[in-house]
């Protein structure tokens, strides 16, 4: 008898084995991409994806439309079913609570990826149809087989929460905790959320038939288990002393304000838009988006500006 | 009589959190309320903070036009240091924010827009062999035939009405809707090149781009370009004329006040002769662009401050947001406050901002002859005027003017950049000065004032926004806003899908991230 074989079944034999070890952690993108999906053991095999934007800048959303590891319409058509998403949604009006409503009182698995802070200090600054966001939010978490926070505002305020704000926004975790919503999490921060991420949380979720690797703060190990300052391509002279005094100048950059060391995110490994660039192969110092902290109330600074404000309010704000 | 309420909440595809309420009489809208239901606060979060954080936090306000935040906010502190960029901070930073510039154009008409005219279920009836197209075929036709939720979801529902109904036109805007994509993730790695990152990119500073132009990041640029002006130049073009010519009623519809500000725009590498004329368009009189004009008003904006109208930029040092309870009231109250956007004035005058703004101050200017020859010869193919540039279809005509035009500027300056020279200049951070930055966002008209105080920190900061311009409220005169006023007198064919008025509002391109920050 001969079997024959192609290229990609082979592979996906080679995967289903690779699962089938508990290694699936380890899987590169290709590989994800290659794998079979067993729609019997996750229940479905193209995931109802719901998107919520809280007090955000669509910036997330405008970042996932940059991927380039599959094509958008493969995305919309192929490995996820994408029932609502306020950019890109032909649904407008009424149709958009109805569809939300119906959603959840389906019985039927979805993925909520939530993009934005939640304001919970003041619900009303942030409507949707009617009803706060939190509402929203609350309702489809409850739900939902999973819960993403896609991007910096989700995954821990940002902007949104940064010092001097009056809404009380809150972080996806947090807001889960604070209404008892059992659902799990994932946090990708980064601002923007970088798309890769998103996509290879999703398509481990379906195809590993379950979540990558996260760490404490609910984040996949793959991509936030590194500081941007260990992987930095100036960390040699760092370990040199070899400081740069100004912008344009080689050298490390942490005088300049760079935030490299308390950031944690893989964007020194994986680049932004197809690693076309990361900020500090663009001279400048890391604005640490992906932190918990972003953001700082000092970011880039010159030289003489840090001296004079050490000991003044460089850790704070005037507040 | 017949009276109808139309309330459209969410309109989606827009950025952001947007709601408007017509009442319609005898089937024409006779009052209209647009309402942006986010507020964050960023802008006076920002006291205290240090000033370049501005570049970087404001950019956060928006991720559509994130570009347009750090511009405006890099001219405004460099304006408070009274520093000049040398040739290649300005020729970079317009790279930068002119490749921005034509992405966002791109995504506001494919994304966020074109859904509107052309019919996505067209592709029911492809029998050619694109595979982009025949994948979407089999897709529709597998997921309209299921029993499923919502099938073909995110594509439908939607609502129905006069979609396009030539199907070679269809077919064509929909293979350009899944180009677009690829187009606008090429538009972000030039923005990347010399941004870092886009969205949010973070190498423009007050002193110029961080940046060291090499050969091989010019190169890159220009072979990306070269892909978006062939996608531009064919795709783009022929997907807006179609619509015109389809839509010829369009240039009618969701007339305006008929003003039309804008600031100026893209400068050579000296920082002058701006490519687009800033000013004012008033009942069709050009007039030089004057910032003392400007006015905030925030009567019918969710905010407890007093007094509510005639506010200079910088007048106020705080916001103070209604809360929960004072939010019911003024939601049961009939002539309540109904939006967190503010409403502001230009001489007390309603202003349009956006791309028609842009295009049509700088033809009345005279400035461009480039631009004026090809309004004419657009207005000729597709038999309008320069009054019907205040319409639904004139503002989709007049981003494609811009990014048309603005493709040209970008191979230019390009060419203009010396490899190796840093385009930065260091200068510190002055005490207590203001500084005031302007430019366009895609949506218009964009200013960011500052105020340092002695301890070189940030002591007030306002930011005027297109979209606040476009979408704000009635003011304390009761005039409605740009938006508003483009919805009344619409006729509506059938209450139940207000395809019409959802036209109209994403014809102005709001952001409500931006209108309220």
């Amino acid at each position: 008898m001969t079997i024959t074989l192609d290229r990609r079944k082979f592979l996906q034999r080679i995967y289903q084995v690779v699962i089938a070890a508990g290694a699936a952690p380890l899987l590169s993108f290709e590989e994800l991409l290659a794998a079979e999906v067993n729609s019997a053991a996750v229940g479905w095999s193209r995931p109802n994806l719901v998107w919520l934007q809280g007090a955000s800048c669509s910036g997330c959303s405008t970042s996932l439309l940059n991927v380039e590891q599959i094509t958008i319409l493969d995305f919309l058509t192929y490995f996820t079913r994408l029932v609502y998403h306020p950019n890109l949604s032909t649904a407008s009006g009424d149709q958009v609570p109805q569809i939300l409503n119906k959603l959840a009182a389906s019985g039927k698995p979805y993925i909520l990826i939530m993009e934005g802070a939640i304001p919970v200090g003041m619900p009303h600054t942030c409507m949707l149809a009617h009803k706060p966001i939190s509402e929203w939010a609350g309702l489809l978490a409850a739900k939902a087989l999973l819960c993403i926070a896609g991007g910096t505002c989700a995954a821990s305020g940002g902007v949104a929460k940064m010092a001097g704000t009056l809404t009380g926004a809150e972080s996806l975790d947090n807001f889960l905790k604070q209404r008892a919503i059992k659902t799990p999490s994932v946090n990708l921060p980064s601002c923007p959320m970088h798309p890769d991420h998103l996509v290879y949380t999703l398509l481990h979720f379906i195809k590993a038939r379950r979540l990558p690797d996260l760490d404490d703060a609910r984040r996949p190990r793959r991509f936030f288990s590194h500081s941007v300052h260990e992987r930095c391509p100036r960390y040699a002279a760092f370990q040199a002393r070899d400081f740069a005094r100004s912008i344009g100048e080689e050298g490390c950059l942490m005088e300049l304000g760079c935030q490299g060391p308390v950031t944690y995110n893989d964007c020194i490994a994986l680049g932004y838009n197809s690693n076309t660039n990361n900020c500090i192969r663009a001279g400048h110092p890391c604005i640490g988006c992906a932190s918990e902290l972003f953001p700082r109330p000092l970011l880039y600074h010159t030289r003489a500006e840090a001296k004079a404000k050490v000991g003044g309010n460089l850790r704070g704000s005037a507040r | 009589m017949t009276v109808t309420r139309i309330t459209v909440d969410p309109l989606t595809r827009v950025e952001g959190h947007l709601k408007f309420e017509t009442r319609v009489e005898n089937g024409v809208v006779a009052s209209a309320r647009t309402s942006g239901m986010l507020f964050r606060g960023i802008e006076k979060a920002l006291i205290g903070y240090d000033p370049r954080t501005a570049l970087q936090l404001t950019q956060r306000v928006c991720g559509v036009c994130p570009y347009a935040h750090a511009e405006a906010a890099a001219l405004a502190l460099e304006n408070a240091m009274g520093l000049r960029l040398n040739a290649n901070g300005q020729l970079l930073r317009n790279l930068i924010v002119g490749a921005y510039q034509v992405q966002d154009c791109l995504l506001h008409f494919y994304q966020l827009s074109a859904l509107d005219f052309i019919d996505v279920t067209a592709v029911l009836e492809y029998r050619g062999a694109d595979p982009g197209l025949t994948a979407m075929r089999d897709w529709v036709r597998s997921e309209t035939s299921s029993q499923r939720i919502f099938p073909a979801a995110p594509f439908l529902p939607r609502y129905q009405g006069d979609y396009l109904k030539d199907s070679t036109a269809n077919l064509s805007a929909v293979r350009n809707y899944l180009e677009s994509f690829t187009i606008m993730a090429d538009l972000h790695k030039m923005v990347a090149l010399f941004g870092g990152k886009s969205p949010h990119p973070v190498a423009i500073e007050a002193g110029g781009v961080t940046t060291r132009p090499t050969i091989d990041n010019l190169a890159k640029y220009r072979t990306l370009l070269n892909r978006v002006e062939r996608f531009v130049h064919t795709c783009y073009r022929e997907d807006i004329l179609s619509v015109g010519k389809a839509f010829p009623g369009y240039f009618q519809e969701g007339r305006g006040y008929g003003n039309f500000l804008s600031f100026p725009y893209f400068p050579d590498s000296a920082g002058k002769n701006h490519f687009f004329a800033g000013g004012a368009t008033i009942a069709g009189r050009h007039t030089p662009l004057d910032l003392k004009a400007i006015t905030e008003d925030h009567t019918y904006s969710y905010y407890q401050n007093k007094p509510s109208a005639g506010i200079k930029p910088l007048g106020a040092s705080r916001l103070e947001p209604l809360d929960w309870k004072q939010f019911q009231r003024e939601e049961q109250r009939p002539d309540g406050k109904y939006s967190w956007s503010r409403a502001p004035r230009y001489g007390g005058k309603v202003m349009e901002t956006g791309a028609a703004a842009r295009v049509v101050n700088t033809y009345h200017s005279g400035r461009n002859p480039a631009l004026n020859q090809l309004v004419d010869r657009l207005n000729r193919d597709l038999d309008i005027g320069l009054q019907d540039y205040n319409s639904v279809l004139g503002r989709h005509l007049s981003r494609y003017i811009t990014v048309t035009l603005l493709l040209g500027r970008l191979r230019e300056q390009l060419e203009q950049v010396r490899p190796g020279v840093l385009g930065f200049i260091e200068k510190e951070v002055p005490r207590n000065v203001r500084g005031i930055g302007i430019t366009e966002a895609s949506r218009g008209a964009l200013g960011h004032w500052l105020e340092i105080d002695d301890k070189g920190l940030i002591k007030n900061y306002e930011m005027v926004m297109p979209t606040t311009w476009n979408m704000g409220p009635r003011d304390a005169t009761g005039q409605p806003g740009a938006v508003e006023k483009m919805l009344i007198g619409t006729k509506i064919a059938d209450p139940a899908n207000p395809l019409e008025l959802a036209r109209i509002v994403r014809s102005a391109d709001p952001c409500i991230a931006c209108s309220v920050h």
